[in-house]
C-alpha cells in the first residue's frame, strides 16, 4: 500500500478493527488508485473528462463501496469509505468528484430514502457501474439557496413531467439517472425523484470545460423539458425533498473531506521528494529553513484534518445505528461541515505550498501539484461553500434561533 | 530522479533467435517506437532521436543506445543515455532469456531522470515508464516472432 494510506489504514484499525473483506476494500481501492494516476494525468493536460475512472473502479469491484451487501455492493460503513475515499484523493480531486456523486450524493440516497423496489432496480446496477448517479440540486438561479429552485413538476395521470434547468451538474453528460430536485408548478415544498437520462425531454445542453480546474470530471448544464417520470421515480416523500437532499450532502461533504486528505497526502509526497532531490545554493532545498516550514504546515493540516474526517465518519456510523436520534443527527451534520470546512480549505492551501516548494516548475501545469492547486479549490465551494459551512457550523453552536440563513 | 522497472515478457521463438536479434543494433534500430533519425554507428551502439509524449506535451531527446553481449545466449545489456528537451536520462538495462521453444525475457531497468521530466515526479514517471516499456517490448515481441 501507499505509504501514507498505509498509515491511515494502520490508525484507523487500531482504533476500529478492520475486518478482512474492509481490508480488502481498501486493498483494491490502492491499486485502483495506481491505475488512475497516469490516466488521469493525461486527460488532465489534455483538459478532458477521464472515461477511465468508472471502467478501473468497476474493474475493481469499487463502484458501490458503500452500497449494502444484498444489493451487490461491499457494504462499507463510513470510515472504511472514507478510507477508501482517502486513497483515491491522492489521485486528484477529479475521481473523487466522480465517486463522491455517484455513490454518496445519488446511490446512498437511494439506499436511504428509496422504497424497496427502487433500492433493487438502482442499486445493483450502481454498485456494477451499469447505473452512473448525477445529483441534480445546483440551478442557474439557485445555488447556496437550494430552496430557491425553480424546476418544476405537475401531476400527469400516474406519473409527474419536470421543466427546468440543471446547472453545473457533476457526472451530467455521462450519468444514467439524474436525483432531481423539483417543486410542484402551483405549490410548495421540493420533491426529489430519479429520472432516466435517456427519456424524451431530457438533454446536456452544455458540457462546462472552462473551468479553472477539475477537468477529468464531467460537469454539464442539463435540461428538463417535459421529462416524464413514473410515480415509482418519487424518491423519498413528496415536499420531503429537501430533507433529503440536505441528508445526501452530510454524507457528501464526509466524503469531500476524505478526498481532500488524499490531496494533501500526495502534495506531501510530492514535496518531499521534490525538496529533498532539488539542489540550490549548494544544498537540497529541503535544508533551507523556509522550505520546511512549507512541509510542517502540510504535515500538521493533513494530521489535524485527518482526525475530524474520520470524526466525522465515526459520528455518522454512530448515527447509522439509531435513525431516529435527530442529536446524533445534528452532530453528524455539524462535525461533517467541520470536516469539509477544514479538509478543503487545507487542501488548496496546501497544494498552493506544494507549488511554491516546487518554484518555477510549480506553476507549469505539468507539476502534479499544479492539479491540484487547481482541482482543490473548488472544494471549497461545490457541496456547500465555505461560508455556508461556517453559517452551519456557528449555528449549531448558537442554536437554530440563530440561524443566519433564515 | 531514480526509478527502478522490471517485468517479463514471453516471445515464440527460441532463446538463440532472441538473443541475436535484441543484441542486432540493426533489428533494434527497426523495433523502436517513435524514434527519428535512428542512425546504428558499429556492431553494439545506435543512436536515435526519442519522441516521449505525454498527452498533449511532448519530448524529443536523442539517446545513444549501447549494447552488451554479457552472457550468451542468455544475458546481455542495453544502456541508454541522452538529453534534450530540458531532461536527461541514462537507463541501464539487463535481459535474462530462459526457456524453449518460447523464451521468457525477464529484464529490469534502473533509470536516473533529471531536469524537467522529473518534476512530474517519481509516481507519475514510474507508471509513463512502464507504460513506454510495455510498448517498447510489444513492438520488440510482434517484430522477433513475425521474424522468427
Amino acid at each position: 500500500m501507499e505509504r501514507l494510506f498505509q498509515a491511515s489504514v494502520d490508525e484507523v484499525g487500531k482504533l476500529i478493527g478492520l475486518g478482512k473483506s474492509e481490508l480488502s476494500i481498501l486493498e483494491d481501492a490502492d491499486v485502483a488508485a495506481d491505475e488512475l494516476l497516469v490516466s488521469e494525468y493525461e486527460k488532465y493536460l489534455e483538459r478532458k473528462y477521464n472515461p477511465e475512472v468508472p471502467a478501473v473502479l468497476a474493474r475493481h469491484n469499487l463502484m458501490g463501496v458503500p452500497i449494502q451487501e444484498r444489493y451487490g455492493g461491499r457494504g462499507a460503513r463510513q470510515l472504511v469509505e472514507s478510507l477508501f475515499l482517502e486513497r483515491l484523493g491522492q489521485t486528484g480531486l477529479g475521481v473523487i468528484t466522480f465517486v463522491d456523486v455517484h455513490l454518496c450524493l445519488g446511490s446512498l440516497a437511494v439506499q436511504d430514502w428509496g422504497t424497496q423496489e427502487q433500492k433493487e432496480r438502482y442499486l445493483p446496477g450502481a454498485a456494477k457501474g451499469d447505473v452512473v448517479f448525477a445529483y441534480g440540486l445546483t440551478e442557474p438561479e439557485a445555488g447556496s439557496d437550494p430552496a430557491s429552485l425553480r424546476t418544476t413538476y405537475v401531476k400527469d395521470g400516474d406519473g409527474y413531467r419536470l421543466s427546468g434547468s440543471k446547472y453545473l451538474i457533476s457526472n451530467g453528460s455521462i450519468a444514467t439517472n439524474l436525483i432531481a430536485f423539483a417543486r410542484p408548478a402551483d405549490g410548495k415544498g421540493v420533491t426529489a425523484f430519479v429520472v432516466d437520462t435517456s427519456d424524451k425531454g431530457f438533454s446536456v445542453d452544455m458540457r462546462l470545460e472552462e473551468k479553472i480546474g477539475l477537468f477529468t470530471s464531467d460537469t454539464s448544464l442539463l435540461t428538463l423539458d417535459d421529462v416524464h417520470v413514473d410515480r415509482e421515480d418519487l424518491l423519498g416523500e413528496e415536499g420531503k425533498g429537501l430533507s433529503l437532499a440536505y441528508a445526501a450532502l452530510l454524507n457528501g461533504r464526509i466524503g469531500i473531506g476524505s478526498g481532500c486528505l488524499g490531496v494533501m497526502e500526495d502534495c506531501l509526497n510530492q514535496v518531499r521528494e521534490r525538496t529533498t532531490s532539488r539542489v540550490q545554493h549548494g544544498k537540497e532545498i529541503a535544508r533551507h529553513q523556509l522550505i520546511q516550514r512549507h512541509v510542517a504546515f502540510i504535515e500538521s493540516n493533513l494530521e489535524a484534518c485527518r482526525w475530524l474526517d474520520y470524526r466525522a465518519a465515526l459520528k455518522k456510523d454512530e448515527y447509522e445505528k439509531d435513525l431516529r436520534n435527530l442529536a446524533l443527527r445534528a452532530d453528524a451534520d455539524r462535525l461533517s461541515a467541520v470536516a469539509k470546512y477544514m479538509s478543503s480549505r487545507s487542501a488548496f492551501e496546501s497544494a498552493d505550498r506544494a507549488v511554491q516548494c516546487f518554484g518555477g516548475f510549480g506553476y507549469s501545469i505539468m507539476s502534479p501539484v499544479a492539479k491540484h492547486f487547481l482541482d482543490s479549490r473548488v472544494a471549497r465551494i461545490y457541496e456547500g461553500t465555505d461560508e455556508i459551512m461556517e453559517l452551519k457550523i456557528a449555528s449549531s453552536v448558537l442554536g437554530r434561533e440563530f440561524e443566519a440563513y433564515r | 530522479m531514480q526509478l527502478h522497472l522490471e517485468g517479463s515478457n514471453a516471445i515464440k521463438a527460441s532463446a538463440d533467435r532472441v538473443y541475436s536479434m535484441l543484441t542486432d543494433p540493426g533489428f533494434v534500430a527497426k523495433t523502436l517506437p517513435d524514434a527519428e533519425d535512428v542512425r546504428v554507428l558499429d556492431g553494439s551502439s545506435l543512436e536515435a532521436k526519442i519522441k516521449l509524449r505525454i498527452a498533449v506535451v511532448s519530448s524529443t531527446l536523442r539517446m545513444r543506445l549501447t549494447i552488451g553481449k554479457t552472457a550468451p545466449p542468455t544475458k546481455a545489456t542495453m544502456t541508454a543515455e541522452g538529453s534534450g528537451s530540458g531532461s536527461a536520462m541514462k537507463i541501464t538495462s539487463v535481459f535474462e532469456l530462459s526457456g524453449g521453444p518460447s523464451t521468457t525475457m525477464r529484464w529490469s531497468a534502473d533509470a536516473d531522470i533529471t531536469g524537467v521530466m522529473a518534476g512530474i515526479g517519481s509516481t507519475l514517471l514510474k507508471g509513463f515508464a512502464t507504460k513506454k516499456v510495455s510498448e517498447i517490448f510489444t513492438s520488440i515481441t510482434a517484430a522477433v516472432e513475425a521474424a522468427a
